[in-house]
């Protein structure tokens, strides 16, 4: 095992934290994003929740949408227990 | 089933859609595909209706449809067989 790779370690947290500190909101005096590697685009603040916005596409018939329990078909999650997918 | 069933099972269908789509228009209010098949199904909704009422009495009591009798609380009840 190449121990080397973790030697610098506390160099690389303290980086990656004077990199979100530099990006700061200068009037709240906030980071202005989660990190670089985040889903989220950038300028996402941390700690909100959020929910992505339906787009209109596909719809089922009436006689499966109340059988699904929906009419959209991206939202059809149908859990069962047990399963995983 | 027989058709008096299947006839409330279609507005039951009918409903859930059009309840599905009245919460897609609560956020998008200006998408013209939801609200061409709101109205499309608004009106499937009501013939459906009226046609259910005709043949079987009111599911509303605002329905009542007979000047001279109350026909809301005619026999069958919901939990009564048919």
């Amino acid at each position: 095992m190449n121990l080397n790779l973790f030697d610098d370690i506390d160099g690389l947290v303290l980086r990656e934290r004077e990199t979100v500190l530099t990006e700061t909101d200068q009037e709240r005096k906030r980071p202005v994003s989660a990190d670089a590697t985040s889903r989220f685009p950038q300028n996402t603040p941390l700690a909100m929740a959020y929910v992505p916005f339906q787009q209109w596409g596909e719809t089922y018939q009436h006689d499966d949408a109340l059988e699904y329990g929906t009419l959209f078909p991206e939202l059809n999650f149908p859990f069962r227990k047990g399963e995983r997918s | 089933m027989n058709e008096k069933r299947k006839l409330l099972n279609k507005i039951r269908q009918y409903d859930f859609t059009l309840k599905e789509l009245n919460l897609y228009l609560d956020t998008h209010p200006n998408c013209p595909r939801a609200l061409a098949m709101f109205r499309k199904y608004k009106q499937i909704r009501m013939n459906a209706v009226n046609e259910y009422v005709s043949r079987y009495g009111p599911l509303m009591p605002e329905q009542n449809n007979d000047a001279d009798h109350w026909d809301w609380i005619d026999d069958p009840w919901p939990w009564e067989r048919s």
